[in-house]
């Protein structure tokens, strides 16, 4: 810590929010300005003030963090990709008659629970202002959304009594959003 | 006279490569040379550059690397190959479309049509 306790009171603050990789940098980058204005012959005071001023207050740092989450871009793609994907796949079981189907009616509940529970934490992830915690659940909902493509994927195949172009289709689609969500997933779980 | 952040939207990226071009610097050695490099123009938050910082590095266009300095840790970047070559095409579009608005800006009054 700096020294002073306006520097540490906004380190501690920041730390409440954000990944300690950051928190460390953050620190150092705040410490860095606050000698900075103490070189220039201010008080410990008005150098702290100064400082926190020109990094600016934790609330628009955590912000500026939040904003640029790799969790929020991630799920903010993945949100704005799912009408396309699910749209192919509503034309793929309309046309290939998915409701005469033999998938058992709790098999059916718990992926209709599946999907709403992905799309509320993609939407919940995409639209974080201030809580980087919340960028987080991108992770989770990811792996969600895999198993969830894979699920429909596979199922499809062995259910669909023929291949019809929508099937062929909506099966890309959810393939490509599978290959282009494993690649993201492991950085967002573990960063 | 400080530039909105707004007005920095769109080139914060250029300008941070540009700033990691000459050598590997830290988070507050990045602003300074911004602030420096503008004459003063371009003087963000500081807590703001660093997640756009982070953002490059997830982008593979710089790499960090953390040292110790005065008993805290401290992280440097530099700029990536990839960076180098998206610094380079990103500077060749700028001095195109600058001197695309120059030339426009400098020319003489155009006539009044209708």
């Amino acid at each position: 810590m700096a020294g002073h306790r306006l520097i540490d009171a906004a380190v501690t603050d920041l730390a409440r929010h954000l990944p300690a990789d950051a928190v460390d940098e953050l620190a150092d980058g705040l410490t860095e300005t606050y000698l900075q204005h103490l070189s220039t012959g201010l008080d410990p005071d008005a150098a702290a003030r100064a400082a926190i001023a020109e990094f600016g207050e934790p609330h628009v740092v955590i912000a500026a963090f939040v904003r640029q989450s790799p969790g929020r871009r991630a799920a903010q793609a993945l949100v704005a990709s799912g009408p396309a994907v699910g749209g192919c796949w509503a034309v793929a079981m309309v046309t290939g008659h998915a409701w005469n189907w033999p998938v058992p009616a709790p098999v059916r509940l718990a992926l209709g629970l599946g999907f709403l529970a992905v799309v509320s934490a993609l939407a919940l992830a995409a639209t974080a202002r201030h809580s980087y915690r919340r960028t987080r659940i991108t992770g989770a909902a990811g792996l969600g959304l895999m198993t969830l493509d894979a699920v429909v994927v596979v199922g499809a195949a062995l259910l669909s009594l023929t291949v019809t172009w929508p099937l062929a289709i909506a099966t890309a689609a959810s393939l490509t959003r599978l290959i282009l969500t494993a690649r993201v997933v492991p950085r967002l779980l573990t960063g | 006279m400080k530039a909105e952040a707004q007005a920095l939207k769109g080139h914060l990226d250029v300008l941070l490569l540009a700033a990691l071009e000459p050598g590997p610097r830290h988070g507050y050695a990045v602003k300074e040379a911004l602030r420096e490099g503008s004459g003063g123009r371009f003087d963000l938050p500081t807590g703001t550059v660093y997640p756009a910082l982070h953002r490059l590095e997830a982008a593979g266009l710089i790499s960090g690397t953390w040292s110790h300095t005065d008993g805290r840790r401290r992280r440097t970047y530099e700029l990536t190959e990839a960076g180098q070559r998206k610094l380079a095409g990103d500077r060749v579009n700028w001095h195109e479309f600058a001197a695309a608005v120059t030339t426009l800006l400098d020319r003489q009054p155009w006539p009044a049509t209708g």
